[in-house]
């Protein structure tokens, strides 16, 4: 008896979400598993990580807060990244185009802030961290449609080229280096939230909605949009598609390439922006890895916008609750948030097969095959 | 210390900090001569080096913890392999995915026996204390300023440049190998001429990975098991994903390679006592900013890619033709 392995077509919607949903569950299963060896009660735990220990907490508007500074870069990134997958463009360059961003959107800050109103500073910082960006993702494509160059590759070492470079500035005392604080004798980043600061208005009690996040929402409606009702968005389809298919339909595909690959760096430019300008402060690790998740955020979402917001969504909860219930366990480290990520993940990864294949008895008298 | 020391202590620390990239490099190239691009390196050697070394200690035994790392890297592989060859999941996703969760997994072993006050010392295991003691090949050993530098090294070295040897001598010169190759480059016509496809991809990234692993304990090794908040693999994996295009997918130049991102990562560290040492022929050094030297490995790599995809077909690129792409039997 075996079986073979069969293309299905359409897997319908119920049928995908139990597969999910069993996924996670079962990841979730292994990581009480580990929580029980180290002595602590997981539904105690995981009670704390999901609701990241809101309930009955006078300042948990602040607890919120905090987790939408973490939401608005990881979905922005994994929307701009999605612009990019889509057209089969593996830019695994998100960490390196964030960085460039935040740098891009720092100099603004020290060089213009002081001398400008604060609403054209941040307008400024924004756009100069989407073009640096957007110019540096834009280095792998130019190479890819004129000569082919991995991009995979390519972009993964332009990431490790920023960061050194961030390094570079963040660890260099010197006199030309502004980033800096002067009166430090170490070096450490300039604090700059009082020249520059996205506004924030007060909904009800002590909460502060940030403009960012509005804006984080718009964009990616405006992402959606874009990739269901326009050309160019029809354009990064078929391009994705079939190459062949693309040309012979009398498109420009390395223009569409170029384009699209500018446009998905830039977003992520703005992400770092965002990032910048409400942390009021440049650091090495300014990332928190969005670039790297972001790249997972996307596919698990099947590059469909709205999922990207709801899994990013659900990806911060992990990590920032995470954070919360290892104040309270003190024997079970934050990485446990990592190590569960990767679970759920994988279980994932695996229940998507079944969605995209089915298992089929090979029959009698038929030749086994696969 | 008088100043030939100082170069021969050069040349050996360009070696001994730099092998585990060595076993990272030789682990991707066989688990991409399968054409699979396991972007999980970082991850599996982690995993491998906090594991290997924690079994090792345990053990007190040099062998145990070299077996452990090889198994959990293995082990890695074997998780990338269900999901990438028979699942048909994305590579890429995969791979990152294997990093985040190697990394997860080193820092909650690591922390929860660190907090528990049972992290081993290396100091408190004798034989593997010793067993990581240089061993100075005669003869060839009394050389003067570079024979101390090159060949009296930890037993792990030889065991990298031997098993990037035999990967070599494997890939170019057996059947087997060869068999690896033509998978890599065109699996639909591997499979019509009859070799297993799947069975070869599972073997070779899980062995390959299992290789990485064994980096991985070696970096444990020569951190001496100091844990804490810096990962010990602390970004090798990645910049042996870049070896492995520096070297043109070839273990033997592998080799070569490790040296030549070796010599820039161990002028980081040795660059100001060279400096000092040696005012007036290389006190330039001083004046080179760190970071120049973490980013050159990925510089350099920048460059080669595009000078290979330059020159097009002309070049004969050990680019695995079927790189990143799953094999899936009924869509040849």
């Amino acid at each position: 008896m075996g079986f073979h392995i069969v293309k299905r077509e359409n897997c319908p919607w119920w049928q995908r979400l139990i597969l999910y949903v069993a996924a996670v569950l079962i990841a979730l299963g292994l990581g009480a598993v580990v929580l029980l060896f180290m002595g602590v009660d997981p539904i105690e735990y995981y009670y704390q990580m999901f609701t990241m220990g809101t309930v009955g907490n006078r300042i948990a508007y602040k607890t919120f807060m905090n987790y939408l500074k973490e939401f608005v870069p990881l979905a922005l990134t994994a929307t701009a990244l999605s612009l990019a997958f889509k057209m089969r463009f593996w830019n695994i360059g998100g960490e390196g185009q964030f960085i460039m961003g935040s740098i891009a959107a720092a100099f603004v800050v020290f060089r213009f802030g002081p001398v400008l109103p604060m609403w054209l500073t941040l307008v400024l910082m924004c756009l100069a961290a989407m073009l640096v960006a957007g110019l540096y993702g834009s280095i792998a494509g130019v190479l890819k449609v004129k000569f082919g160059t991995n991009e995979t590759l390519l972009t993964l070492m332009l990431n490790y080229v920023a960061l050194y470079v961030l390094n570079f500035i963040g660890e260099t005392k010197a006199d030309w280096n502004f980033f800096l604080q002067e009166q430090s004798a170490r070096p450490v980043f300039k604090n700059f939230s009082s020249i520059a600061a996205f506004p924030q208005f007060a909904l009800g009690g002590k909460f502060q909605l940030n403009l960012c996040v509005i804006l984080t929402f718009a964009v990616g409606a405006l992402v959606f949009i874009y990739l269901k009702y326009t050309k160019q968005g029809y354009e990064v389809s078929v391009v994705g598609d079939s190459l062949g298919s693309a040309r012979y339909a009398g498109m420009k595909t390395g223009w569409v390439i170029l384009r699209t690959v500018f446009l998905s760096a830039a977003l992520i430019g703005l992400a770092a922006a965002f990032k910048v300008g409400t942390a009021g402060v440049l650091s090495t690790s300014i990332t928190d890895d969005v670039g790297w998740t972001g790249i997972t955020v996307a596919w698990l979402a099947q590059l469909y916008t709205p999922m990207i917001f709801l899994v990013s969504a659900l990806i911060c909860v992990l990590q920032h609750g995470s954070m919360v219930a290892a104040a309270t366990f003190s024997q079970v480290d934050s990485s446990f948030a990592n190590m569960l990520q990767g679970a759920i993940l994988f279980l994932v990864l695996a229940a998507d097969f079944y969605t995209r294949f089915r298992l089929a008895r090979v029959k009698k008298g038929e030749k086994k095959n696969g | 210390m008088d100043k030939l020391s100082i170069i021969t202590s050069f040349i050996h620390s360009i070696i001994v900090m730099n092998i585990p990239l060595l076993y990272g490099t030789v682990g991707e190239i066989l688990v991409e001569k399968s054409g699979s691009l396991n972007l999980g390196v970082e991850g599996t050697m982690a995993v491998g080096a906090v594991i290997g070394y924690i079994c090792g200690c345990w053990a007190n035994s040099l062998g145990v913890g070299i077996l452990t790392a090889f198994v959990m890297g293995a082990l890695c592989g074997l998780i990338f392999a269900v999901l990438t060859v028979s699942l048909q999941a994305n590579q890429n996703i995969t791979g990152l995915t294997l990093t985040t969760f190697g990394l997860g997994v080193y820092f909650f072993v690591g922390n929860a026996l660190r907090s528990a006050k049972a992290f081993p010392t290396m100091n408190d295991y004798d034989s593997i204390r010793a067993g990581f003691e240089d061993i100075p090949i005669p003869l060839l050993s009394k050389i003067p300023v570079i024979g101390p530098g090159l060949f009296s090294h930890n037993i792990l070295v030889y065991l990298g440049i031997a098993i990037a040897v035999l990967v070599w001598w494997y890939l170019k010169h057996t059947s087997p190998g060869l068999r690896l190759r033509s998978i890599g480059e065109n699996p639909a016509a591997a499979d019509s001429v009859g070799i297993s496809v799947n069975r070869n991809k599972y073997l070779h990234i899980c062995l390959g990975c299992g290789i990485m692993g064994i980096g991985g304990y070696y970096m444990s090794l020569y951190m001496s098991g100091s844990f804490n908040s810096n990962c010990w693999i602390n970004g090798y994996g990645w910049i042996a994903v870049a070896l492995v295009i520096f070297a043109n997918w070839n273990p033997a130049l592998a080799i070569v390679g490790t040296f030549v991102f070796g010599f820039f990562n161990t002028l980081r560290v040795s660059g100001p006592s060279l400096a000092v040492a040696f005012p007036g022929a290389l006190g330039w050094l001083a004046g080179i900013p760190t970071q120049l030297y973490q980013a050159l490995p990925f510089i350099i790599t920048a460059i080669v890619l595009v000078v290979t995809s330059l020159r097009g077909n002309k070049f004969s690129s050990g680019l695995p033709a079927a790189l990143g792409l799953n094999y899936f039997r009924e869509e040849r």
